[in-house]
């Protein structure tokens, strides 16, 4: 009979290697440090999830590594302490049975070691004692360089009533943030960080998540009625008993893995080139399955053609019910959650939008796993611009968010208009700790700032060069960890290998004012003047033939004054146009305060304007960046008009 | 034949009185524009010397809309602090002229006289107020009671929105819409009465239009569907109109102002031709009794 410490070592080692072979990709698509492999079972009636844990962690670095931290995320929901609930000001509920929770029951290594002894709960980013998100375990013996550290939990999950991307309503599950899941560890260099160290950061109110790739094997068993969809594909799905069944899932090179379970869901496939696409979503929302697939598959294809291809085979998706919303808007790579109504017109873009953009985290946290946490608009801010993209591309340049008659709003004008038209678009740069944004900036910040300077980056550099900038980020980064710096520098590379010094020797001055600055970007042209200079024959008094041609050969001094009225410094086209319909394009490269430019020889000046074209989205206010000394008022008295009109058949129809 | 009768006599009473709907159109025409020009002042000060307005010439355009910032808001603020008060002073005015409207559609008002017009618009006007509001209040009640409450309880019941609240909606809405043509007839009844009694009251009169209208309901309900469909359909090909013409030049900015206050004064006509018709079938109705 073998000892047990030899039975868990090849347990271990059976189920090491099962993570490390190829059942989803022919090739691994990451360095995978770590996996697990769970044996889990839902409880319908009590809201819980309870199995064991196998995981493993590699020290791929040469240090030696004293500890392991991992997140506890379920524990935001445990108490109105939490980090999560102080940030919030809210509470999980005043019953028990909405609260959520996640307890270790049992925690051991490869040796069998119990290793509970040694679990403390700890808050690396406030030192909040109430806190119990973060769980480091000082490991028995330290992990030298290239070891492998197993654990082994037996845990019980209990969802929070409230969903906030996770919990239960009814019947309805999503079960996300369910499971003790490893950090990320740091060695020096590595994000530009000085000294190594875990990046195990707690739950917050405004941030997502860090994690390594990793593989997963998922056995749930459940009441058999229930619908289950998960970011991991069905390897095998039996009769456990005669209410329920078990499904074993397999997920390869993912940063999280989440699932949902509903009685409610209807299932529909699709296929786009090697993916299999699983949708999953209410029988109310029938009728949007075509909307919702064909918006994944233009997702699929313009990130594929710009960015690099997507490496899985499967995906699966889910349109929660009305009592599930807040599960709604979620990305977990393979899996991710879009956002509808049962009733949802056609024109209003909403569903397309939400699948566009978080199908889109499959790149810009999936395959490019940034640190939301710490830079949050490396996947919010980059996936927005792609995003905004994707949707005027294919849905129309004005009418990507909305597309009525009489009313088109494209996407880049909602997410220009949010940034532009906040009132505390100022108050803090772009790279700032996801929590740290203040006045209720995240969103604004991290979502619609960085899409609208990556637009104006776009509009100064081209789009090609943006495109090969972001393939070139894709070969240089998938799968690992890159840093807003390690971004910057790719963009550094390919604009000085495409445009050479034609933009300076480095992007850096557009970053430190756009990403890492707080200033604003306004230009204007303030004034427009054409004076008539007298010719030389008018200065011939007496000359009667002189007199007659004089207002002929008269020749104006014309002078456009422009300004830039914000702190951001751009390079901007001039647009000038001449009564005589000449027309002269200026390269203002917007750094002083004012430019004045001036013309002799082309009659008056009709109309200037700065950006003709619109590309700095930047720019806080496109009304002052033109002038004409005889605008065009038809628009306006066109709607003061109508208003009247309109105003008095609504009064003509309330009164009786 | 009742119907037919009620509705041509109506339609002559109302070209004949053509003058006080002149009146009335012209009234709510300068009421508008005191309240709309000055807001066209904002805006125009708002995009001051720009080019930006060509971004318009096709229609709405939120970003530029959006991008006169302060202008915006002050703009709001205007128009959502004055336009409860344009409302109102609407309702006043239209209510006030309704009175001369129904006095010059009796038969026995002979020709259109604007002194006499006016006179009855101030006689009638305190209990033509006390009618709007009672008729109004009754609408809004019967509103929230037949439609809101259904509605609302399927809504808050387990299943959230969905197929029932749907089917429930149209339902009570169709039931609402005929309720509402009642209380139309209701209030006109009540107003024709009101003009042609030698001493008006203002309870006799509103007992008097729902007697009037349960009464005849046969032909008084009918009558009233018909007018409130064309009207509506009126209404509706005149929101039509006026969204999709875009003109892009001064003179087709003047020429859209000109059909629309065309097609304005033909709703108010249309109106009027309600009023004559439900006026002429309460006076057939009287000589039948």
């Amino acid at each position: 009979m073998m000892n047990r410490k030899a039975v868990s070592f090849f347990t271990l080692l059976v189920f090491a290697g099962s993570l490390h072979s190829q059942i989803i990709n022919p090739k691994p698509l990451s360095h995978r440090l770590t996996g697990y492999n769970f044996d889990v079972k839902l409880d319908t009636a009590t809201k819980t999830v309870t199995g064991t844990m196998e995981a493993f962690w590699i020290n791929n670095t040469s240090e030696v590594v004293q500890d392991i931290q991992l997140h506890m995320y379920m524990n935001a929901f445990k108490s109105r302490n939490s980090t999560l609930y102080k940030e919030s000001g809210r509470s999980p509920g005043k019953k028990r049975s909405d609260q959520g929770w996640i307890n270790i029951i049992s925690l051991t290594d490869r040796n069998g070691t119990d290793l509970t002894p040694l679990m403390q709960y700890i808050s690396p980013d406030d030192a909040n004692p109430s806190d119990s998100t973060v769980l480091q375990v000082i490991l028995p013996e330290a992990a030298n360089p290239g070891d492998t550290v197993f654990i082994r939990a037996d845990f019980e999950t209990k969802l929070p009533s409230r969903i906030r991307r996770t919990g239960f309503c009814g019947e309805f599950f999503f079960v996300a943030q369910w499971f003790p899941k490893f950090g990320v560890y740091e060695p020096a260099g590595m994000r530009q960080r000085a000294q190594s160290g875990w990046n195990c950061h707690q739950f917050h109110l405004d941030s997502e998540f860090y994690s390594d790739h990793s593989v997963y094997d998922v056995k749930i068993t459940l009441p058999k009625r229930y619908v289950v969809g998960s970011g991991g594909m069905l390897i095998n799905e039996y009769a456990a008993d005669s209410n329920l069944k078990t499904l074993t899932f397999r997920a390869e090179d993912i940063v999280d893995f989440a699932w949902t379970a509903w009685p409610g869901y209807k299932v529909f496939t699709d296929q786009w080139e090697h993916v299999s696409i699983t949708l999953l979503l209410p029988e109310a929302r029938v009728k949007q399955v075509d909307r919702q697939f064909i918006a994944v598959k233009n997702a699929l294809e313009y990130l594929t053609k710009n960015v690099g291809p997507f490496p899985w085979p499967h995906l699966t998706f889910i349109d929660p019910p009305t009592i599930g919303a807040g599960a709604g808007g979620m990305e977990y790579t393979t899996l991710f959650t879009s956002v509808s109504a049962d009733r949802m017109p056609e024109w209003m873009h909403l569903p397309e939008m939400a699948t566009v953009h978080e199908f889109g985290h499959a790149y810009f946290m999936g395959i490019l796993a940034s640190n939301e946490f710490e830079e949050p608009w490396m996947d919010e801010g980059i996936n927005s611009f792609w995003e905004v993209r994707i949707m005027d591309h294919y849905w129309g340049e004005n009418s990507g968010a909305v597309d009525l008659p009489y009313l088109k709003i494209s996407d880049k004008t909602f997410t220009r208009l949010t940034y532009t038209r906040s009132d505390n678009n100022q108050v803090i740069s772009n790279n700032e700790y996801s929590w740290n944004y203040p006045h209720g900036t995240y969103g604004m910040m991290s979502y619609n700032k960085a899409a609208t300077w990556l637009y104006a980056l776009m509009g100064i550099i081209g789009e090609e060069t943006t495109n090969e900038i972001f393939r070139e980020y894709y070969r240089e980064w998938a799968f690992k960890h890159p840093s807003g710096k390690d971004f910057v520098n790719v963009v550094n590379e390919v604009v000085k290998k495409i445009h050479g010094d034609k933009y300076g020797a480095d992007m850096n001055w557009f970053f430190d004012q756009t990403l890492y600055g707080t200033g604003i970007c306004d230009y204007r042209v303030s004034n427009i003047t054409n004076r008539k200079l007298p010719s030389e024959k008018e200065k011939q008094e007496n000359d009667s033939l002189s007199k007659d041609l004089a207002s002929k050969d008269s020749i104006y001094k014309a002078v456009v004054q422009l300004e830039r009225i914000g702190e951001v410094m751009l390079p901007v086209d001039v647009l000038v146009r001449f009564e005589n319909g000449d027309e002269i394009l200026e390269n203002w490269d917007g750094k002083a305060r004012y430019k004045d430019y001036t013309y002799l020889g082309h009659g008056k000046i009709k109309w200037v304007k700065i950006d003709p074209e619109y590309k700095n989205k930047m720019d806080v206010n496109f009304i002052n960046n033109s002038r004409t000394n005889d605008p065009d008022r038809v628009p306006v008295r066109r709607f003061a008009d109508k208003l009247i009109s309109l105003m008095q058949l609504y009064i003509s129809v309330i009164t009786l | 034949m009742k119907i037919l009768r009620s509705l041509s006599s109506g339609a002559v009473r109302s070209l004949r009185s053509w003058k006080g709907v002149l009146i009335i159109w012209f009234f709510s025409l300068l009421l508008m524009s005191l309240f709309v020009i000055p807001m066209k002042g904002m805006v125009r000060a708002g995009f001051g010397n720009s080019m930006i307005t060509e971004r318009l010439l096709d229609g709405l355009d939120i970003e530029v809309i959006s991008d006169l910032g302060p202008f915006l808001k002050s703009l709001a603020s205007y128009f959502f602090s004055g336009f409860f008060f344009v409302i109102f002073m609407g309702i006043i005015v239209n209510t006030f002229f309704a009175g001369g409207l129904f006095n010059s559609l009796k038969s026995s008002s002979g020709k259109f006289s604007v002194s006499y017009f006016f006179r009855a618009c101030a006689r009638y006007f305190w209990y033509f107020l006390g009618m709007y509001f009672m008729i109004t209040l009754m609408i809004f009640v019967f509103a929230l009671l037949v439609v809101g409450l259904p509605v609302g309880l399927t809504v808050q019941s387990g299943t959230g929105p969905g197929p029932v609240t749907y089917i429930v909606g149209i339902t009570t809405l169709v039931i609402f819409l005929a309720a509402e043509a009642v209380f139309l007839l209701v209030a006109d009844f009540a107003r024709a009465w009101l003009v042609s009694a030698e001493k008006p009251a203002f309870f006799k009169a509103l007992g008097f239009g729902f007697s009037e209208t349960f009464s005849r309901f046969g032909s008084s309900f009918p009558m009233m569907l018909i007018l409130m469909i064309i009207q509506s359909l009126f209404a509706w090909l005149v929101i039509i109109i006026i969204r999709s013409w875009i003109p892009g030049t001064g003179e087709g900015v003047f020429l859209l102002f000109l059909v629309s206050q065309f097609l304005i004064f033909m709703k108010i006509l249309l109106k009027a031709w309600r009023y004559g018709s439900v006026t002429c079938l309460m006076e057939e109705n009287n000589i039948t009794n």
